[in-house]
This record gives C-alpha cells, sequence and structure tokens, in this order.
C-alpha cells in the first residue's frame, strides 16, 4: 500500500464512519470524531464509563494522522501512519469488524408502477490460508444465488459494477429464497473445499518431507537416552505444529444481495 | 494427497442472528474498505519477505534482509545466527519474528536475553519493529502477554518456571546464546524444556573453545542435526577446537547457522581517528605525582599492596580529587596506622592541597570548545567524574553523568538527556553492553583504562551501526608518567586504537581470553618496579603480535597458540 492510497484509505474510512474533516490537506488530515469513533479507536473506556455515571458532556477526541511527513507544518501534532503502523492496523481491523454482515439492494430505477423483482444473493468473502512452517493466502469471493443455486467467482468485483443502495428501492420487491442462507453457506464451503481437493499440494507433500526429516533426526537424537522421554515428546509435538499443512478458511465479510436478474 | 481443511463457522451463525433480528447492517463503503484491507494484506506467496514493507522506521541494510530470507526459506525457522559483534543480530532476530508474525506463524514468543538488554530489546522491537513485547515485571505477563522479553535467570526460577513451561511458543530467541554452551547446566535444561516451534539463538561465539559447543547449541535447535551425543562424541573429539578441519561438519552446521562477517556484508565502516595528546604537568601537580613514590619505602601498610601505589600514581594523572579520594580510604583500612605512615599520608594530603589547577581538565576544555559538538569524556575515577563535572560547569558547559551502577532506566534518562540537551557526557564505565551513543562521534579518554577490552567497549558504544561520521578518539596522557607506558606499550604497540571489534575478538578468542586478562592483572598489579613491568609488557604485546600473524597466515593453525 502506498502513502497515497492509505491516505484515501484513511478519508473514506472517517467517512464512512461520519467523522468531520477538521483540516487536511494530501500530507495529513485531522478529523473530529464521533462519540463512537472515540469509543472504537481512542481506548479510554474509563473516560466513557466515568462521563455515563456522572452525565456529563461527551467531548470526543480530535486525530490527526500524517501521511506525508515531509509537506506538513512543522508545528503540527499528529500520528505518522505507514504500512506497519499499528494505527493503521487498528484501523484495518476496525473496518472488518465494523462491516463483516451487510445487506443491500440494487438500485433499480424501473417505471413507475411496474414492479421489478430483486433475487436473493448470498455472498461470501474469504481468505483461503495454505499454512506449514510457511503460508500463504488466496481471496476468494463468491455468490450464490439463493434460488436457482448459480454459483459466480469472483463475485465481490462483480458487485462494484452495480449501484446498490441499503433501502429497498421504489417500485421493487424481493423474491424470497428458496435455498436457506444456512444451508447456502455449506454450499459455498461444499465449492470451496471441491476446488481444494483438486489443486496441487507439492506444498504439502514438501512440508511433510521436511517434518519426516526431522522427526527422523529426533528419533536418532534420543535413541540411546532412556529416561528424557518427556523432552522427547514436547520435542516431538512442536515439530507436528511446526510442519504439519493444513488449509483455513476464514470468512472476511458477506451478507445478502437482493439484485435484478440481469445484474450478474 | 489430502491436506486437512478447516472452515470457520463462526461467521454464519452471528449472520442467521442478524437476518433473524432484521440487523444491523454494515456500511458499503466499510464493507468494500474491509475487503480492500485484506487483498491488501494478503500473502500471496510461500517465499520472499513481508516484513520490511510494513518497517518504515529501519532500513535493513541487505545482509540483514539476505540473513532473514534464508531463516525463513531455508532454515524453517530454526536458526543460530551468529555475526559479528556490531552487525545487527538484533534487526535479523526482528525481522524474522515480524515475518513471521504477518503471516500469522507466529502469535505467542518469548525473548531471553541478559538482564542489562531486557528494557532494550523492548524498547527496540516497540519502536523498529511495532510489535508489541513486554518486559517481565509482572507474574500476570507470561500468560497474557504475547511477545514478552525477560532474562534467562528470572526465567528459570519458579514460580515463572512452571508458568512458562505451561506456555506453548510459537517462537523463542535466546540472545547471548554462548552462555548455553554448557548441557549439564540449569539454563540449558530450561531452554530445553521450552514448546518451541520456532527458534533462534544469537550468538557472536558460537565456538569458544571446543566442538562440544557447537554440538550442544545445535541440539537446542534441532536435536539429532548432528547426531545423538555418542555418535558425535565417537565421531569427533570433544575437545577439538575447531570445526574448520572437519568438511562435513561445518556443511552440516552452516545448514543452521549463518555467520557474516565484516568484511563480508560490503558495508563501509567509518574510520577511526585516534590523536594521543600529550600533556604537561604543572610544577604542583607534579610535586604530588612524585611525593607518591614516598609511599613505596619502607613502610608495613603498603608493602603488600604494590596495586595501590600504581593506583595512585594513575589516579594523580586524573584528577587531585581522585587521590585524595583513595588516601583517606587507605588511613580507614589501616586499623592502627603507624606514625610514620599517618605522617607520609598527611604530607601527600598537603601535596593534594597545594595543587590548585587540573592541567587534563583545562586541555578537555579547551577540545570540548574547539569540537563544538557532542563529546564523551570517560575517566575511571568517580572523584573524577565529579570534578570535571563541576569545572565544565563553572565554565558553562552542560554535561550529564554516566554509570554502571545506574539503573535501566536512569541510564535510558541520562542517554536521552545527552542526545537531546547537554553537549559532555561524563562516564566513569563503558557501561559494558546495552548502551548506544552513534549520534556523538568524539571520545575523550580522560585517563585510560588497563584493560584494552574496556577500552574496545568505550569505542564500542559509538562506533557501529548506525554512526555516519568518522569517530575521533583523543587519548591524554601525561608525559613520563606510568599513563605515558601504558599507552605506548599497550595501546601503540598492539595498535589497538585503528582495531575493530570483531578483528580483536577474533584474536582475543584465539588467544583464550581470560588469559589476556589475568597477564594485565598480573603486569599491573603484581610488577614491583616500572622495569618489571615493561619487560612484561614487552612480552605480551608480542604474544599478541605473533597471535595476529598466525592469523593473517592461516586461520587454522591459530587455533593452537595457547
Amino acid at each position: 500500500m502506498q502513502q497515497q492510497e492509505i491516505h484515501d484509505f484513511l478519508l473514506r474510512y472517517f467517512q464512512a464512519n461520519n467523522c468531520e474533516l477538521v483540516a487536511s490537506s494530501p500530507s495529513y488530515m485531522t478529523v473530529q470524531l464521533t462519540e463512537e469513533m472515540d469509543k472504537e479507536l481512542m481506548n479510554r473506556p474509563f473516560y466513557w464509563h466515568y462521563l455515563e455515571k456522572t452525565g456529563g458532556v461527551p467531548n470526543p477526541m480530535k486525530l490527526t494522522l500524517i501521511t506525508n511527513q515531509q509537506q506538513v507544518p512543522s508545528d503540527l501534532k499528529g500520528e505518522n501512519i505507514h504500512f506497519g503502523s499499528p494505527r493503521l492496523h487498528q484501523i484495518f481491523s476496525s473496518s472488518k469488524k465494523l462491516a463483516g454482515y451487510i445487506r443491500l439492494y440494487e438500485n433499480y430505477q424501473g417505471a413507475p408502477g411496474r414492479q421489478t423483482p430483486l433475487l436473493p444473493w448470498l455472498c461470501l468473502n474469504t481468505k483461503i490460508s495454505y499454512q506449514c512452517d510457511r503460508k500463504r493466502d488466496v481471496y476468494q469471493s463468491i455468490g450464490l444465488q439463493l434460488i436457482n443455486g448459480r454459483m459466480v467467482t469472483g463475485f465481490h468485483d462483480r458487485l462494484l459494477q452495480v449501484p446498490l443502495t441499503p433501502k429497498i428501492p421504489d417500485y421493487a420487491f424481493t423474491l424470497s429464497p428458496i435455498i436457506m442462507p444456512k444451508s447456502g453457506v455449506t454450499r459455498i464451503e461444499n465449492l470451496l473445499r471441491a476446488n481444494l481437493s483438486e489443486e496441487d499440494h507439492t506444498w504439502a507433500e514438501e512440508a511433510r518431507q521436511r517434518w519426516e526429516k526431522d522427526l527422523q533426526l529426533l528419533e536418532h537424537f534420543y535413541k540411546d537416552i532412556e529416561d528424557d522421554t518427556e523432552s522427547y515428546e514436547i520435542e516431538k509435538q512442536a515439530l507436528r505444529e511446526q510442519f504439519e499443512p493444513k488449509i483455513t478458511i476464514s470468512v472476511i465479510n458477506g451478507g445478502i444481495f437482493y439484485l435484478t436478474d440481469q445484474a450478474i | 494427497m489430502t491436506v486437512q481443511i478447516t472452515f470457520d463457522s463462526s461467521w454464519q451463525d452471528e449472520l442467521i442472528n442478524r437476518i433473524t433480528n432484521d440487523g444491523p447492517w454494515g456500511n458499503w463503503e466499510l464493507y468494500k474498505l474491509a475487503n480492500e484491507v485484506e487483498q491488501h494484506t494478503l500473502i500471496p506467496q510461500f517465499e520472499g519477505l513481508q516484513a520490511p514493507k510494513h518497517l518504515s522506521q529501519l532500513t535493513p541494510l541487505p545482509h540483514q534482509l539476505e540473513v532473514a530470507k534464508q531463516v525463513v526459506e531455508n532454515m524453517n525457522g530454526k536458526a543460530i545466527l551468529a555475526d559479528e559483534v556490531g552487525l545487527g543480530k538484533t534487526i535479523e532476530a526482528g525481522l524474522v519474528l515480524k515475518e513471521y508474525m504477518i503471516r500469522g506463524l507466529v502469535k505467542k514468543a518469548l525473548i531471553l536475553v541478559p538482564a542489562s538488554l531486557v528494557s532494550q530489546w523492548e524498547m527496540e522491537l516497540n519502536t523498529k519493529f511495532f510489535i508489541p513485547a513486554v518486559a517481565q515485571r509482572k507474574s500476570y505477563v507470561w500468560e497474557q502477554c504475547d511477545v514478552v522479553v525477560s532474562s534467562i535467570d528470572t526465567a528459570k526460577r519458579n514460580p515463572h518456571r512452571d508458568i512458562i513451561f505451561q506456555q506453548s511458543y510459537d517462537m523463542v530467541i535466546i540472545d547471548e546464546a554462548h552462555k548455553l554452551k554448557n548441557s549439564k547446566t540449569k539454563n540449558y535444561e530450561f531452554v530445553q524444556n521450552l514448546k518451541k516451534k520456532f527458534c533462534l539463538l544469537l550468538t557472536a561465539t558460537p565456538i569458544q573453545n571446543r566442538v562440544s559447543e557447537i554440538f550442544n547449541l545445535v541440539s537446542l535447535l534441532k536435536p539429532g542435526h548432528l547426531g545423538s551425543e555418542s555418535a558425535f562424541y565417537g565421531k569427533y573429539k570433544k575437545d577439538a577446537r575447531s570445526i574448520d578441519d572437519d568438511k562435513h561438519l561445518q556443511e552440516l552446521v552452516n545448514k543452521v547457522m549463518i555467520r557474516n562477517r565484516r568484511e563480508d556484508t560490503g558495508i563501509e565502516w567509518t574510520k577511526r581517528h585516534v590523536e594521543t595528546i600529550p600533556i604537561e604537568f604543572t610544577s604542583a601537580e607534579q610535586e604530588l605525582y612524585d611525593s607518591i613514590q614516598l609511599l613505596k619505602e619502607n613502610t608495613s601498610e603498603t608493602a603488600s599492596s604494590p596495586f595501590s601505589i600504581m593506583t595512585l600514581q594513575r589516579e594523580a594523572c586524573s584528577s587531585r580529587e581522585a587521590v585524595y579520594y583513595t588516601l583517606k580510604n587507605m588511613l580507614k583500612r589501616q586499623e592502627t596506622p603507624s606514625a610514620i605512615f599517618e605522617q607520609k599520608i598527611a604530607s601527600i594530603i598537603k601535596k593534594v592541597e597545594a595543587v590548585t589547577s587540573n592541567s587534563k581538565a583545562e586541555k578537555t576544555l579547551e577540545l570540548i570548545k574547539k569540537i563544538d559538538d557532542k563529546v564523551i569524556v570517560f575517566t575511571e575515577y568517580r572523584a573524577t567524574q565529579l570534578y570535571l563535572q563541576w569545572f565544565l560547569q563553572q565554565h558553562g558547559i552542560s554535561s550529564v553523568p554516566f554509570r554502571g551502577g545506574f539503573k535501566r532506566g536512569k541510564k535510558d534518562w541520562m542517554r536521552e538527556l545527552f542526545e537531546k540537551k547537554a553537549q559532555v557526557l561524563i562516564a566513569t564505565e563503558a557501561g559494558g553492553e546495552g548502551i548506544n551513543l552513534q549520534f556523538c562521534n568524539h571520545i575523550i579518554n580522560f585517563d585510560l583504562p588497563w584493560n584494552p577490552m574496556r577500552l574496545e567497549q568505550r569505542i564500542g558504544r559509538i562506533h557501529r551501526l548506525g554512526q555516519k561520521k568518522d569517530v575521533m578518539i583523543y587519548n591524554f596522557a601525561i608525559k613520563d608518567t606510568v599513563e605515558d607506558h601504558i599507552l605506548k606499550l599497550l595501546y601503540e604497540k598492539i595498535n589497538l586504537f585503528e582495531k575493530v571489534i570483531g578483528d580483536l575478538d577474533d584474536i582475543l578468542t584465539k588467544l583464550d581470553f581470560g588469559k589476556v586478562e589475568e597477564h594485565l592483572v598480573d603486569i599491573f598489579s603484581h610488577s614491583s618496579s616500572e622495569g618489571e613491568m615493561k619487560i612484561k609488557m614487552e612480552n605480551f604485546t608480542s604474544m599478541i603480535q605473533f597471535a595476529e600473524e598466525m592469523r593473517e597466515g592461516d586461520g587454522h593453525a591459530a587455533t593452537g597458540n595457547s
């Protein structure tokens, strides 16, 4: 992520959370946090607890974030934000937390008087992690139409092309799902599992070989030591944790989308 | 080939919950941001390093990045990092730890370091690597914090020990790991029984004396890598001194150990300029110096300690305050001092009182004014330190004191004051390990320690990675005194000042360092005359020169010398 991208990201984050921009330039921004955002980011539960008890007037903080240290007024005090900074990662995880579940409608402006049906879709944005003593991830976005069971990969990118709104538009109505969301999730899970089982898993094979090799060394080492089975077991377990290949699928976010027939 | 696949099902329960309750639903903009974030923080490949782009405060050197990459890609996260002193093993370890944390392979880590380095590790991990490391001060820390820094001596004792053994560490890092070379010690057994997935052992001297040391270190990391104990010793002699002799063993060790030498790194080190500044006593000072000779003559009290005469002489080269302080102590130590002894002391004290100025201090003042930048002044004596602080203050120069005895927090504070506020740091001790003062490049050695390692440590505080300028070292020596001899014989002959730490390390390792120190103690404390001292010195210098020549000639042969 370049500094410019980080800057845009922060602007969008605070705007999405209704925080007023007090001052800004391409190199920094000062935002007036709302009460909710203060609680979300500033980590001062005692202050808020105290206010609630005493009924005082809440005074949420202002936050100054600097994205380009070279081009800010010299007297400006604020936090330097870069890709590794703890504040940015806090905001990253906050946006994931605040937007874990969603329900949106396609903003379709049909002719007055003619009712347009909207079809329900279930979307899951997932991260698939391949882990042994090393690790890599793959992003997968899957959409499932909850009436005819059609599945679409790269669903999130397709959604970005569709105008969406949180309220059902006029002259539109939703169709009830035939596939229940719970079994919809299972269908998506099964698809991901099926795809994974067809992949080339040389990486896992190699990890098992490394594991086996270290295990043999370990056994050889403890061969003539009889009374030290405890540390042998500890080491053996540690090797399992280090090398055993596994794949975990975690959900980043997702939800229900009601879309017109021709949207996807 | 089947791989176990886990699907995180917690998300769907909450989805059903929200559908039933008709919300709350997230904001579309945030939802999109969350996906972008995820795609940005995704780790696309098993290979390569992610850590550098997370570290804006740090520009790792090429050899440090290479080490981190090697450890992650080829050593499966278990390695001995054995770079020479000053090449940044801490940075390498931090890079590896950060890499694994970003990849989500390490969450819980334990870092065991010497007690004096605990705060520094904590600080570096936090500020340079943004790793929320916590120094262990309360016992709940073991369980509640993910990254804990502690000294091994604390950790191995109960109640800590039992709690630690309950934890499952993803990574264990041990600094100064050569202290674990003996497998019979409590420390060794403690580390052996830690539950650890990945492990880094840091040491600049993986082998000091015998091959058994490397066997023990490797066995902590990867038991069996060098075979079982009996098989190993069957093959290699236990007290063999070098692993260079055996290609096969060397190869095996290189699979788990990385060692960079100063010259391999391709870094241009800044130069050291050494200037000896001869100083002349005032006549009052000279008289004081000469009067100390009086003590040598037939007094029973001093006959037993030629060392204190030598000490007094060296102190007389430093400041009258230092002499006075020692004299007072000498008197106090004698339960019933003889009249003649008391009389002699009194006469020296008179000479002390007669001294009204300090030639070295004047010179220091002049030099500091000329340098017009930050300066570290080292002295051996606390009395001199106090005097200098007063003296400089009289002339409007701000200074801060520094002593080895300061608590960690005070040391950090003094360092901070020196960096931000004061022009001069007056230190009585190099502080040994820990304090780094690369922002300063001038050292005045107000007086000289007789142990060259101490001097190396002094210089090492500023001449290290991160020093951008050439380092200037000024040595003060008063003409025709014991100080002059020390300087000429030890420092100029062995040419210590131009050497860098690593080189000296090598020479001393091969010489068996303990002996060097013994030699020095012998030379300076047991010589009954200056003549004897000179002869012993000559012997000693030629020994070191011999070792050096051996080293330049043939790496292997030098190991046999001692």
